[in-house]
């Protein structure tokens, strides 16, 4: 779509979503076919053999195309692997919708997978070309705990308003999660266990960082005028917009870490083409890449939902929580649900077509009618960023520019 | 090269820590005015040291002219460590790198300094076993010196060879071995003693204004200072620094002349493994001659270190880190293309904008127009910074608890991403003021990897 209108309209027939977690017991094949056939099992006329062409998303759990060509025999079909670091599950469903946006395909399937615990690392894993040893070595935690003091030196925050705001982040995405059976961890915590969790980088202690975990994600997407045919309660793809940063931010002075402008541009973009103006009253939930508390944070900004400078305060007024006004990451988020890379930017769509469906059960938020998930990679100052609208309807054509 | 012959320029380099005791149960006081010694970070070696104290002196060492670095704790074998230390201070590829090792190759440096006009410098790190008898009396230091007649002139000299067992550690091994100092001190005493009063005699003095003995023999140093009518100063910064290998006659010396009056004379003696004597006069422009801080001042600021810490950072304690992957290995074509940023931290200049882009880049960070090749290039490693953000990371593969990454921009242009370095964890400030240092970042696979590291600026040094 980029910021032009796509030649076809998208819609989101079926999702399939294996819980997130320690998956000690499964392989990256088993969780992808885990969630194909969950996916697969929503449309009983739809075969696997009926999927023209396929996306699969992965940073570091599978090469090449034959990642879902193997695990599921798919026999003489065009099989695609993507990687864009954390927005990898994202830019799985990009790649698809573009691929019945254009009428080349009139059934195609985006998958997203990632096997983070065989290894007996906590935290993410990468592997990265042989280089000068310039960089530093430093962990994700770390990179993103940058937004922390430059957000309090730009708006003024005092240590423990801003500790207060990122503690409200972390139990209100564990207190969603506790209402979702697929999430990593299922339970509500108390402000006191985040804050004296094990710091990690900066003020950030373990409960600050999102859940590492297994998992995959599916959807299966067709052109808009064709949604009905599969199922009576199709999502529509309202806006999409993906920036791929130039990492100016840390190559060159200007940058403050308070922002992530790919995200804003991104989000600009999407708003456009789904035609909203004023998204911190005109959406009804959002996902968000909540990595790390601060992320959720400055992105309620980037995303305009709140000002600049005031997010802290929205987020502590119970603005984004389950049953404020904008309800943020109500599936548990990163934070809670986990973050297997390769799957995140699918499970994100899954949250926001549940809610839209009106399938979300103690979670539904009421008359949900457009979503936004947003999903990042990378670090502050150089990132990857994805930004959707999904809704319940599709566009009028002649409303939206292009 | 002038006829004549001397030092034009000089630096020492000491590193930031001090450790005052060496008891691993600490149940009572160490003992008053004991030695302390200097010791370099987990992150400094005998290059490093070597590029600290060299870079403010040595910028403009001409074609032709060699680079020495002397030391005994070299950081590879068969590769020369001077190359690394050419590469960081970016200096013509027509002038030469050496080594020179073993306990004598600081005077034999110096030597070749002030006949040969040559660049060098003399940088040790010094390790014992823990408890040692003189582990408190070892330390960590560089000194650097260019050939010419600013800082002082060469009167005389003289050297005395003498095969001894006195210092000495096999390949591979960690720790100096030492034989019985009261017999290697009468050898160095005579060599020492011999030495000196040729010198003498050649410069035509019978006393000079200042005495300066380095001896890696601490009771052959006592007896050579009384018996050539030293004031003491030079045990006085050694009782202070330790003694520092190969780098401490340079190290004395620059303690010299960071007090010595013009037109004052100065004798200098290595005793180790035989001896080396030189006469100088103190130059007209010995204030400007020396780069950085003075050796005192430089005591002064150093910052205590527990034994705990000094032990774990030497890979004396094997303690457990993070489950992370240690940090990986450099490899030899990116280091080599890059270099430019790698050794000498340079950015890119935009021709259309401006704007410094770092690593350097054919397309600006700031407008995205591509470069001629070669882009103009900008070297920030002399430039201060300030702190945009900071971050303390608490899984850090290095040998300490936590460290500092912070990003800050540099002044004049550029931004630069690296580890804080002779600081405290979590006490750098959004906004603190910080200057670039060359450091070993880790150790894979047996490859040192090498980069600048940003230290507080400190308003005295």
């Amino acid at each position: 779509m980029g910021t032009k209108r796509m030649t076809h309209d998208v819609a989101i027939v079926a999702m399939g979503c294996t819980p997130f977690r320690d998956h000690w017991n499964s392989s990256a094949d088993d969780l992808l076919v885990d969630a194909v056939t969950e996916c697969l099992a929503a449309l009983p006329e739809v075969q696997l053999a009926d999927v023209d062409a396929f996306w699969v998303g992965t940073q570091g759990s599978g090469m090449s195309g034959q990642t879902l060509a193997r695990p599921l025999r798919l026999v003489g079909k065009p099989v695609t692997r993507v990687e864009n670091y954390c927005a990898t599950g994202s830019e799985a469903f990009r790649n698809a919708a573009f691929a019945v946006a254009s009428g080349a395909y009139d059934v195609v399937m985006a998958t997203g997978v990632e096997k983070l615990k065989d290894s007996s690392q906590a935290g993410l894993s990468a592997v990265y070309p042989p280089s000068d040893g310039t960089d530093v070595d430093w962990t994700a935690p770390a990179g993103f705990s940058l937004l922390a003091p430059a957000y309090q030196q730009a708006h003024g925050v005092g240590d423990r308003d801003l500790r207060s705001a990122l503690t409200h982040v972390a139990v209100k995405n564990h207190a969603n999660g506790s209402r979702n059976s697929r999430a990593q961890f299922q339970k509500a915590i108390a402000p006191e266990v985040v804050e004296s969790s094990p710091k990690i980088a900066g003020p950030l202690g373990v409960m600050d960082c999102s859940g590492v975990s297994d998992g995959a994600a599916a959807a299966i997407l067709v052109r808009a005028e064709d949604a009905y045919k599969y199922t009576d309660k199709p999502i529509f793809l309202r806006g999409m917009s993906f920036v791929a940063g130039s990492g100016a931010g840390l190559a060159a002075d200007g940058y403050d870490f308070t922002t992530f402008p790919e995200v804003v541009l991104a989000a600009q973009q999407a708003y456009e083409q789904a035609g909203v103006s004023d998204p911190a009253t005109e959406i009804s939930l959002a996902e968000v890449h909540d990595c790390f508390t601060p992320t959720e944070l400055v992105l309620m900004e980037d995303l305009g939902f709140s000002e600049r400078g005031k997010a802290w305060r929205d987020i502590l007024d119970g603005r984004y929580d389950l049953d404020g006004a904008l309800p943020v990451n109500s599936d548990g988020g990163l934070k809670s649900f986990g973050h297997p890379i390769g799957a995140t930017g699918l499970r994100m769509m899954f949250e926001c077509f549940t809610q839209l469906r009106g399938e979300a059960g103690e979670r539904q938020v009421p008359d949900a009618r457009l979503a936004v998930a947003q999903n990042l990679g990378g670090q502050p100052g150089s990132c990857v960023a994805f930004v959707a609208v999904l809704g319940t309807e599709p566009s009028t054509r002649e409303e939206v520019g292009g | 090269m002038s006829e004549q012959l001397g030092i034009e320029a000089y630096a020492a380099y000491l590193p930031a820590y001090v450790l005052e005791h060496n008891q691993l149960d600490a149940t009572g006081l160490p003992r008053p005015g004991g030695p302390t010694r200097g010791v370099a970070a987990f992150d400094e070696d005998s290059v490093t040291l070597a590029v600290e104290a060299l870079r403010h002196v040595a910028g403009a060492t001409p074609e032709g002219r060699q680079l020495l670095l002397a030391t005994t704790s070299a950081p590879y074998d068969a590769k020369t460590a001077a190359g690394i230390v050419h590469e960081a201070l970016g200096l013509d590829p027509g002038v030469a790198a050496v080594d020179l090792r073993g306990h004598r190759s600081g005077a034999t440096a110096l030597d070749l300094v002030l006949r040969a006009g040559a660049s060098a410098a003399l940088a040790d790190v010094r390790q014992t076993r823990p408890g040692a008898p003189d582990e408190l009396a070892q330390g960590d230091a560089a000194a650097a010196f260019t050939g010419g007649t600013g800082a002082a002139t060469l009167l005389a000299r003289a050297g005395h060879t003498t095969e001894v067992l006195e210092r000495w550690r096999l390949p591979g091994e960690r720790t100096d071995r030492i034989w019985d100092e009261r017999f290697t001190a009468d050898i160095l005493v005579a060599a020492g003693r011999e030495a000196a009063g040729r010198a003498l005699v050649d410069a035509g003095l019978d006393a000079v204004d200042h005495v300066v003995v380095s001896s890696s023999n601490a009771r052959a140093a006592a007896t050579l200072r009384r018996a050539l009518g030293g004031a003491g100063e030079d045990a006085r910064i050694e009782r202070a620094a330790g003694f520092t290998g190969a780098a401490h006659p340079g190290l004395l010396l620059a303690a010299t002349l960071d007090i010595a009056e013009p037109g004052q004379t100065v004798l200098l003696v290595s005793a180790t493994e035989g001896a080396d004597a030189f006469v100088l006069r103190v130059g007209d422009g010995v204030r400007a001659a020396r780069g950085g801080a003075s050796v005192r001042d430089q005591l002064a600021a150093r910052q205590p270190l527990g034994y705990g810490r000094y032990l774990r950072w030497r890979g004396l304690l094997d303690v457990q880190g993070p489950a992370r992957p240690a940090a990986p290995a450099p490899a030899a074509p990116p280091m080599h293309r890059r270099a430019g940023w790698k050794f000498r931290l340079e950015g890119s200049v935009c021709d259309a904008c401006g704007t410094v882009t770092t690593p350097p880049s054919r397309a600006c960070a700031a407008c995205g127009i591509v470069a001629e090749i070669p882009g103009k290039r900008i070297s920030l490693r002399d430039q201060v910074a300030r702190v945009v953000s900071v971050t303390t990371d608490h899984l850090t593969t290095m040998p300490e608890d936590a460290v500092d990454i912070v990003v800050a921009d540099v002044e004049g242009g550029g931004r630069l991403t690296a580890y804080a370095t002779d600081v405290p964890a979590g006490s750098v400030a959004v906004g603190d003021a910080v200057r670039p240092v060359f450091r070993r970042l880790w150790t894979t696979d047996g490859i040192h990897n090498y980069f600048w590291k940003l230290r507080p600026q400190e308003d005295n040094r």
